[in-house]
């Protein structure tokens, strides 16, 4: 477990990139960077960086396959999205049967999320099931990835307490309790949101169980949900691929504008590209905090 | 070729303790200690005793004796030591004889003022061992320093070869060595993590400390563990006559030292506090705003050092010598909303030795030292809390035998061993309701031991040659390693002020340094040779001439230098360092290597002294694709983020009259090599999270920084004495004089539309850490 997990067990309120290496390098950074006397702008020449296809690719048992192809960028480049157009997009089906995604970029409505390539018919993806993905373009660019269905780890409770103070200051916590299996390395994600999804999560951090494999696991807020509440709590089982990437795109982010980091490369779970390609295993609670 | 080596220094070893063949006169033995005048029992090592008439020198060793092999007769005995008036003493030699100096400090004496001994350029030129810089807390209190901290290892980064680690850090990072590969000691005793506040300012308090020496290249045999540098620091002892108080109180931080006898002529104490005050003001800012619902509380944060050091003769033979010092960094936060963070780090040394003369000719030092460092994380929010922490602990004991046979060798042997504890990670985290638990521990121990013995011979006048082996070993459960270096160094005279020297040195190291910031911080973890943990490897050849310009007022050396160096270690892109068990499989083994050219000319004589340095050096280092990776810099060389190509420093001490001293120094730098991300990509992530541009960073370190370029400058105005036998001055600093905005680091950022939080592009942005930060220091003594 690092120690940033750790702390974001605790909530620890570090400047938000800024909080790879520890807590005080993070808080001399921090204020380094509010110190705008010491700054400034400066001309950097960056070596020339070839574009690279990028893919965001999240399947979930029956729900239409949803892809998203977009391009690496130079870091200084204009803003502007960059999706190329060009790119055919396949995926291959556990049963071996090879799908063509169609080229339709859009927006879903009820995620907000981006994306250009999506399927007609709902999947079935059930634990152990192997998917493939191939996205390829005019330019002899080639990205391939495998991914393997997770089995789903269920929440086995949803628990809250609120604190002794006075009806104004009256805040809960929230515990999420799921077991651990014992024969496996495990990985998770657990984001509780208030109220929608759609806006940032009030607590999100990534585990593994390598400090309590095969355990009963507890995994507590801090005191900061109010009475009456909607608290969406959403615990993702990942494998070993798609938690080392996120561990790389914190550690890359985190390493940007903190001196005591050290950059980190993107583990991506495609190859000939940049990106995710996985399917989805969660489970996801609803409660009222009364 | 080891094994070649190691029959040659066998022969050289049995020649030594064989009479001298040349020994036609006879000759009688003057021997004695050099000490200073102000603190009778404070020895001065490095001193220089020489007879100029017969061009006959020496140094004094650390205990400040010497002795020198002269014919019988009249002669003029010249003893001089930085810092300290010359002094000159007739002797008529008819037999053995016993002759101490004290030497008075140069800027107490009212007639002409000597900032440098005499003697000692004529000492460097005539001395075998090179790539040695020696720095005395005198020197060093009188160069400006930032936040008028005077700081001995700062002092060192002015010296060629040797690099900092960032803008304002006394990290040392030597001949393209990292800084854990440095050997730190006080006093023989081990220090790990020789910082506080992210290495802004080293664990050694000027007061309490007397010289420092860094050894770059050349290694003496007795002296192993790490790669890249010794630095040997000496903490000065009591006063043996009477009891004096001294301190200073400055801009960070207030001093206080006090020693005196223990016993008349038995003898002295000295004891050393250190503490800064940021937190005092903190505290009541913070109480001034505790009824702001708005207001963030700044965290505590200090840090205080202890240092102790005692000496007692126990009879004419024996002297016991206790060292101490204990040190912490305390970092505290408590939020009104109930989170608590605590982040304390710090070392703990004891050194016990004792000395035992046998004869003038054979003495015995005996050691014994703990030493330890540790931090630990405290946090605490609500119910919940979590205890992190790491520490390591040595045992050590070792012996040295120091033994001179004759005028033309000089023997030394020894044996040291090294019980090692490594807590390289104790977690505990849970809920008060124990419904969150868990934790964990991981200890390793390790036995390090080594058996050295070496010579300095000097066969003619012209040559002298100083050659030793090391044999070192570790073992750590099941794993053993270990393995032979030889060390040898040869000065030749081609004149009477033109020596040439070479030197070569392999060095092991067992321990290893788990980090991967690139920067020394409180959270560094030790960890054995172990498993796949190999021990890391380097050697050095360095060659080099010196000459004595302007009739000895100017010694110009210069030096050449090519280390190479074998499992040398990195780390995982994102490993898990902490409460790991299975670190070993985290870390990545490459090879590194370093070379380039050290310029230095020095002058210590009369009111204005100083050096110029320049160094033109090379660092890489390269880590071909393993254990599933691609290596780093996709298996590459590349070089580390210490590289730099240009290195200029200048150093001007002047008196300008009894009271007022002037310094200046300036420094030029060729600009840190660093990593940018060269690309980046839009990363929408699942439902509920928020979409960013995540940076993409192909290549390790190369970009480089803009050249660093720095004036400091600095004023010691003596006051009038408080009382009779009370002395104080005032020392101004003004770092980064021309408030020079330097690179600290280079992030990248988005520049938004501030109406509709659109970004509009993105930009680079420099970071400097110092602005110009004038000082003051009050310094008291009586």
């Amino acid at each position: 477990m690092r120690i940033t997990q750790i702390s974001r067990i605790l909530r620890m309120k570090l400047a938000a990139p800024l909080h790879r290496a520890m807590p005080m390098g993070s808080l001399v950074a921090g204020l380094l960077l509010s110190n705008c006397d010491l700054q400034k702008d400066i001309d950097v020449e960056l070596p020339a960086y070839p574009p690279q296809l990028v893919v965001e690719a999240y399947l979930e048992n029956g729900r239409v396959p949803r892809v998203t192809i977009s391009e690496s960028v130079p870091y200084l480049a204009a803003p502007t999205p960059q999706v190329p157009t060009d790119v055919k997009v396949v995926l291959t089906l556990p049963n071996g049967r090879r799908d063509t995604l169609r080229y339709a970029p859009n927006i879903n409505q009820s995620s907000g999320k981006a994306y250009t390539h999506s399927g007609t018919t709902r999947l079935t993806a059930r634990p152990g099931d192997v998917f493939r993905l191939e996205a390829y373009d005019t330019r002899g660019r080639r990205l391939t990835g495998t991914a393997t269905v997770p089995a789903t780890v269920p929440i086995d409770a949803v628990e809250w307490k609120f604190n002794d103070k006075p009806a104004e200051q009256r805040q809960a916590y929230v515990l999420t309790k799921f077991q651990d299996p014992a024969a496996t390395l495990d990985y998770y994600r657990l984001q509780v949101h208030k109220s929608r999804l759609n806006d940032d999560p009030e607590v999100e951090y990534t585990i593994e169980d390598r400090l309590n494999n095969g355990q009963a696991i507890t995994l507590g807020t801090s005191y900061e949900f109010n009475p009456q509440d909607t608290v969406i709590v959403t615990l993702y089982h990942l494998d070993r691929p798609y938690f080392q990437f996120l561990q790389s795109v914190e550690d890359a982010r985190g390493a940007n504008g903190n001196p005591f980091a050290q950059p980190s490369a993107i583990k991506s779970t495609v190859e000939g590209g940049i990106g995710i390609f996985t399917v989805l295993s969660y489970q996801r609670r609803q409660v009222i905090l009364k | 070729m080891t094994l070649r080596l190691t029959l040659l220094s066998i022969v050289f070893l049995l020649s030594a303790v064989l009479p001298p063949r040349l020994q036609a006169q006879v000759r009688h033995l003057l021997s004695g200690v050099v000490r200073a005048a102000a603190s009778p029992n404070e020895p001065l090592p490095g001193a220089t005793v020489a007879v100029p008439a017969l061009g006959i020198g020496t140094t004094t060793a650390d205990d400040g004796s010497y002795s020198l092999r002269l014919p019988p007769g009249r002669h003029q005995v010249v003893a001089s030591f930085i810092g300290y008036a010359t002094q000159t003493r007739d002797v008529n030699l008819t037999r053995d004889q016993r002759l101490a100096f004290q030497l008075a400090e140069a800027g107490n004496e009212l007639g002409e003022v000597v900032i440098e001994g005499s003697g000692s350029l004529e000492q460097k030129l005539q001395t075998t061992q090179m790539s040695v810089e020696r720095l005395t807390a005198r020197e060093a209190r009188l160069l400006p320093a930032l936040f008028g901290e005077v700081d001995i290892l700062k002092t060192l980064q002015l010296k060629p070869g040797v690099q900092n680690g960032g803008e304002g850090t006394s990290g040392l990072f030597v001949r393209g060595g990292s800084a854990d590969q440095n050997l730190v000691l006080l006093d023989d005793a081990l220090v790990y993590n020789p910082s506080h506040l992210f290495g802004l300012f080293s664990v050694f308090n000027s007061d309490a400390v007397q010289s420092v020496d860094l050894y770059k290249g050349g290694f003496p045999a007795q002296y192993g563990g790490r790669l890249s540098s010794v630095v040997d620091v000496k903490m000065r002892p009591g006063n043996p006559e009477k009891f004096t108080t001294s301190g200073g109180l400055g801009l960070i931080s207030s001093r206080l030292t006090l020693e005196g006898p223990i016993r008349k002529g038995k003898g002295a104490f000295l004891v050393s506090g250190r503490r800064t005050y940021f937190d005092i003001f903190t505290r009541q800012i913070n109480r001034l705003n505790q009824d702001d619902p708005d207001y963030n509380p700044i965290p505590d944060y200090y840090f205080y050092d202890f240092n102790a050091k005692a000496n007692y003769k126990l009879g004419s033979k024996d002297e016991l010598f206790l060292t101490g010092y204990l040190g912490n960094d305390v970092f505290g936060f408590n939020s009104q909303g109930g989170f608590n963070f605590d982040f304390n780090w710090g070392n703990t040394v004891a050194a016990l030795r004792w000395n035992h003369v046998f004869t003038p000719r054979l003495f015995l030092n005996t050691t014994a030292s703990l030493t330890k460092y540790k931090y630990q994380i405290g946090n605490k929010l609500d119910q919940f809390g979590f205890n992190l922490s790491s520490d390591i602990r040595d045992l050590t004991l070792r012996s040295d035998l120091d033994y001179t046979p004759n005028e033309r060798h000089a023997l030394r042997f020894g044996v040291t061993a090294t019980h090692h504890r490594f807590g390289t990670g104790r977690l505990q985290a849970g809920s008060q309701d124990g419904s969150v638990n868990f934790g964990s521990n991981i200890t390793y121990y390790g036995t390090e031991a080594a058996l050295y013995a070496s010579d300095t011979y000097k066969p003619t006048e012209k040559l002298q040659l100083e050659y030793g082996l090391r044999l070192s070993g570790f073992q750590s459960g099941p794993d053993a390693y270990g393995g032979l270096e030889p060390r040898a160094a040869a000065r030749y005279s081609l004149t009477p002020n033109v020596s040439l020297k070479g030197s070569y040195a392999l060095m092991y190291q067992y321990v290893h340094l788990v980090t991967n910031t690139g920067a020394s911080l409180p959270t560094d973890i030790w960890y054995p040779s172990r498993q796949s943990v190999r021990p890391q490897r380097s050697q050095q050849v360095a060659g080099g001439v010196s000459w004595l310009l302007g009739d000895g007022r100017y010694l110009l050396t210069n030096e050449v230098y090519y280390k190479w160096a074998q499992r040398q270690i990195d780390f995982k892109d994102g490993a898990q360092l902490f409460v790991n068990p299975e670190l070993d499989s985290e870390f990545l083994f490459g090879k590194g290597w370093a070379y380039g050219n050290e310029l230095y000319l020095e002058k210590k004589q009369g009111r204005t002294t100083g050096w110029v340095g320049y160094t033109l050096s090379w660092t890489k280092r390269q880590f071909p694709a393993q254990r599933g990776t691609n290596g780093i810099n996709n298996g590459r060389p590349f070089y580390p983020t210490y590289d730099r190509r240009h290195n200029l420093t200048v150093v001007v001490l002047h008196q300008l009259n009894q009271r007022i001293n002037l310094t200046g120094s300036f420094v030029f730098t060729s600009g840190a090599a660093t990593t940018l991300p060269l690309g980046r990509f839009a990363f929408q992530d699942v439902v509920g999270a928020e979409p960013s541009a995540v940076p993409i960073y192909p290549e390790r370190n190369t970009y480089r920084l803009a050249p660093y370029n720095r004036l400091d400058l600095g004023l010691v105005y003596k006051l009038k004495p408080i009382r009779t036998g009370g002395e104080s001055d005032l020392t101004f600093s003004v770092y980064n004089a021309y408030n020079r905005r330097n690179p600290y680091f280079v992030y990248f950022d988005q520049v938004k539309d501030e109406a509709t939080d659109q970004v509009l592009n993105y930009r680079a942005r420099q970071v400097s850490l110092f602005p110009v930060i004038p000082s003051v220091t009050y310094n008291f003594k009586f």
